[in-house]
């Protein structure tokens, strides 16, 4: 037990410096970087003297450790700053824009473990054999489509022919709960769909390994049928290793998604990214990476500690092998 | 003992690979009586896993049966569809098999592993089971069983992985057990007692063994009865004492000369160093180990304890100990592959090679036999040009007695015992003045393993390379060295000259180390052992 807590302790550790060292970096890049917020906001034609005390205003002017600092002090009590183009807290901006995204996410990663852990057994069942290659080939497709290609063809498909009324809309997940996941589920299939194409992949692909174990052979040898030995030893151990590829996508998902908020216009982080950067609007995009990178964190983290959870011989020597 | 009948009979047995011409088995007959245990010897290839696996009916998929009867208690188990064979699997044939290291499902506890048999083919309660498992366990020799149970396998070691498979085989107390080389991972003190424990389960479980092994002499005083496999033919069967005194089929005998590895029959021959050359490596006070933990803390476990010892030039110095005692840390700390924590290490030109145990784990199977040996050169920067590198190449692959042809071949199409012999070729690239092999014979069968052992003796009186030979098979170190040291929790605690070390053991390590060599393997000296 005691153990189990240093060891979770230290990885929160590894958490804190990771996010240190992710903010002083976007820090960095966005002052290097030509241009600052007091010019877009007040334009080309604007006088050397405006800018001036614009930039005096915004404390521009500080020297960059000084705003670093004040800045990270902001964001360990929720304080991101304001957002210069909204004009609005940058943390209340990000949190209104996280209902879609975490639908988006959630939705997407139940469509991937209910159709790749399926596909994976089927294929792997009878590599090269029709099932195999038909699941392969989709996969190749869903893998190599554009995310715009698919999202239009999923629109023009669902809302000509079967009628879907999804599109385009977005309604609060407090006001209509149901009309919220309702409107979230094309998008999150778009999203989705090469997300599959990879957990299948990966899936097939440690299935197809841990197959040829020895504890394979010895549950044959003990007069277990193949679909027993796959549900009781094949899959728990490919879990391990996919739980690495599930937790990459997850944090991919959590990203937000650019393309398919912009066809199916709904308001989420990729959206917000790509505005703020448009407006060079500093507190905003450095908020916005500061959430991806606690994110990716956060998911790695929980990865972990489940693989952890998954195989005992991760436990001993605080998580080496 | 009267056999009353036959438990299994095989018929005129023929099988063949769909994808290959050859017959992987070739009209073989025989059979196992009740409650006896038949020994299948041959080299690796010659079929005699694919025996085993026909009777379980596990056989790989490509796999095809031309004829032949597998009769099981009055059954042809050929003819059973796949659900009956399940039925007989694990109740009525066990098995065990060679690498009790991967056989156990690493997720699951000692108790998860061996529910399965009991779910698989009884309905019982929990209580029940718990109550057989433990008592199985019990059986094979673990005194807390509760505590083991709830064990995973990475906990346990070889030779106690085996005992619990043993005792999942023998859960439903089954007519036949088929043991697929249970001992050749194991060391010798290990496999002895892995031995004992089948051969009390036999007696009294009442139950036939069909027990498949490479090295005739282990199976001597072991089984009951011996078949010889050559090439998918039963070439020699008889009575376990006969074969192993008085061996008539000329192939027999040669099988028994290989394992057995007596130097005068292997004509091996010596370079002998004298006491004032210089040393080939010299290690003073080693202290080395492995550090775990994360860059906030580090655990130190030291292994090798203040450890020297020196080999002269020229010199071919054997070095043994039960595994776990420190054999192959010595190897890394000696390569530079861990740092010692103090104490030095000092050879004469820093040229040194190293031969693993697994020549299949050691070769990059994407790369050809050429790029493996130049490979060192590479990693040395010695620039060379590409005839000049070809002319090296095909030199060491001669000297290790292969053709000049196998240069574009991959690891993939070399036989174990030409792996090895690579793996040789890539130390001589760099003309060491030490080779040091670390359980060379040990994943070959005996066979390639006398052959290797012939090439290693001849690399020592050709070039005068020093050869440090890593064992903890006495019949390789007897047969091989000069010298012998005797390793035991990570110090050196005996050595001397190899004869009067092996037959005046000083230390309770080489004694055990003896006793176990001589109870596994029917030996000429044991006598002589015996009466000191």
């Amino acid at each position: 037990m005691k153990e189990r807590v240093t060891y979770i302790l230290s990885r929160v550790l590894e958490l804190v410096i990771t996010l240190l060292i992710v903010s002083l970096l976007t820090f960095a890049a966005f002052s290097i970087i030509p241009g600052d917020t007091a010019s877009v906001l007040l334009g080309i034609n604007a006088s050397p003297a405006q800018l001036e005390a614009l930039r005096e205003k915004l404390g521009l002017n500080d020297p960059l450790w000084y705003r670093y600092l004040s800045w990270l002090k902001g964001a360990f009590t929720g304080d991101l700053g304001d957002s210069t183009a909204f004009g609005k807290p940058v943390a209340e901006l990000i949190v209104s824009r996280l209902p879609v995204t975490f639908g988006l996410s959630f939705l997407s990663l139940i469509l991937v473990l209910v159709i790749s852990y399926p596909s994976a057994v089927i294929s792997s069942g009878k590599p090269g054999k029709f099932w195999d290659q038909f699941f392969s080939v989709i996969g190749h497709v869903s893998f190599a489509i554009p995310p715009f290609v698919l999202s239009l063809i999923s629109i023009l498909v669902t809302s000509k022919i079967f009628g879907y009324f999804g599109v385009g809309k977005y309604v609060e997940p407090s006001k209509d709960f149901f009309g919220y996941v309702y409107c979230l589920l094309l998008p999150a299939f778009c999203v989705a769909v090469p997300k599959i194409a990879m957990a299948f992949k990966f899936l097939r692909a440690s299935i197809l390994t841990e197959k040829n174990n020895d504890y394979v052979r010895t549950s044959k040898s003990r007069g277990l049928s193949n679909i027993k030995i796959m549900f009781r030893h094949i899959l728990p151990n490919s879990n391990v290793s996919a739980i690495t590829a599930l937790s990459i996508i997850l944090s991919d998902l959590l990203g937000g998604s650019l393309i398919v908020e912009q066809v199916f216009n709904l308001p989420g982080l990729g959206r917000l990214l790509l505005q703020a950067i448009g407006r060079r609007d500093f507190p905003l995009i450095s908020g916005i990476v500061f959430y991806l990178a606690a994110m990716m964190v956060i998911v790695y983290f929980l990865a972990d500690i489940l693989m952890n959870l998954c195989d005992p011989r991760l436990r001993k020597n605080g998580g080496n092998i | 003992m009267i056999y009353a009948d036959y438990i299994l009979e095989v018929k005129d047995l023929s099988l063949d690979f769909k994808s290959e011409g050859d017959k992987i088995l070739n009209n073989i007959s025989f059979n196992i009586r009740k409650g006896e245990i038949l020994g299948l010897i041959g080299n690796s290839g010659c079929g005699k896993s694919m025996t085993a696996l026909s009777i379980l009916g596990l056989l790989p998929k490509d796999a095809r049966i031309l004829s032949g009867q597998v009769v099981f208690d009055k059954n042809d188990l050929l003819e059973k569809t796949d659900r009956q064979m399940r039925e007989v699997r694990g109740k009525d044939i066990g098995m065990i098999f060679q690498e009790p290291y991967t056989a156990l499902d690493p997720l699951k506890t000692v108790y998860k592993n061996l529910e399965e048999v009991l779910t698989e083919h009884e309905d019982l309660t929990r209580e029940v089971r718990r109550e057989m498992i433990g008592k199985m366990l019990e059986r094979v020799g673990f005194e807390n069983t509760g505590d083991i149970m709830k064990r995973y396998p990475h906990e346990l070691s070889g030779g106690q992985r085996q005992r619990v498979l043993i005792a999942g085989a023998c859960l439903l107390k089954p007519k036949l057990m088929i043991a697929d080389e249970p001992t050749s991972s194991l060391d010798t003190v290990t496999s002895m007692s892995i031995l004992e424990l089948i051969k009390s389960l036999c007696a009294e479980l009442r139950m036939s063994v069909l027990f498949i092994s490479h090295d005739l002499s282990i199976v001597g005083n072991f089984c009951d009865r011996v078949l010889v496999m050559k090439k998918g033919n039963i070439v020699d069967s008889g009575n376990a004492f006969d074969l192993l005194y008085n061996p008539q089929n000329p192939y027999t005998a040669e099988l028994l000369s290989n394992s057995r590895l007596d130097p005068k029959q292997l004509d091996l021959e010596f370079n002998k160093p004298s006491f004032s050359s210089e040393c080939a490596l010299k290690v003073t006070d080693l202290c080395a180990g492995y550090t775990s933990g994360n860059g906030f803390r580090k655990e130190r476990k030291e292994i090798i304890h203040n450890l020297s010892f020196k080999i002269l030039k020229g010199e071919v110095v054997g070095l043994i100990g039960s595994s776990g005692c420190g054999k192959t840390t010595l190897t890394r700390a000696i390569c530079g592959l861990i740092r010692p924590y103090s104490g030095t290490v000092t050879d004469t030109k820093g040229k040194l090679g190293v031969v693993f145990q697994d020549p299949i784990m050691c070769l990059n199977p994407a790369h050809t036999v050429m790029w493996h040996l130049a490979e060192p050169l590479r990693a040395n920067k010695i620039k060379m040009s590409k005839d000049e590198l070809k002319k090296a190449a095909v030199d060491a692959l001669v000297s290790v007695g292969l053709d000049e042809n196998i240069l574009g071949r991959h690891p993939s199409q070399l036989s174990g015992g030409q792996r090895q012999r690579v793996a040789i070729a890539m130390c001589l690239m760099l003309n060491p003045s030490l080779i040091i092999a670390d359980e060379p014979l040990s994943a070959l069968d005996t066979s390639s393993g006398a052959r290797i052992l012939k090439l290693l003796s001849q690399i020592n009186k050709e070039r005068g390379t020093s050869i440090l030979l890593i064992s903890h098979n006495l019949r390789v170190v007897r047969a091989a060295t000069t010298y012998v040291l005797v390793m035991d929790n990570g110090n050196i605690v005996e050595d001397g000259p190899t004869k009067n070390v092996l037959s005046h053991p000083k230390t309770e390590v080489t004694k055990k180390l003896l006793l176990a060599e001589t109870t596994l393997h029917m030996n000429p000296d044991r006598q002589q052992f015996m009466t000191e």
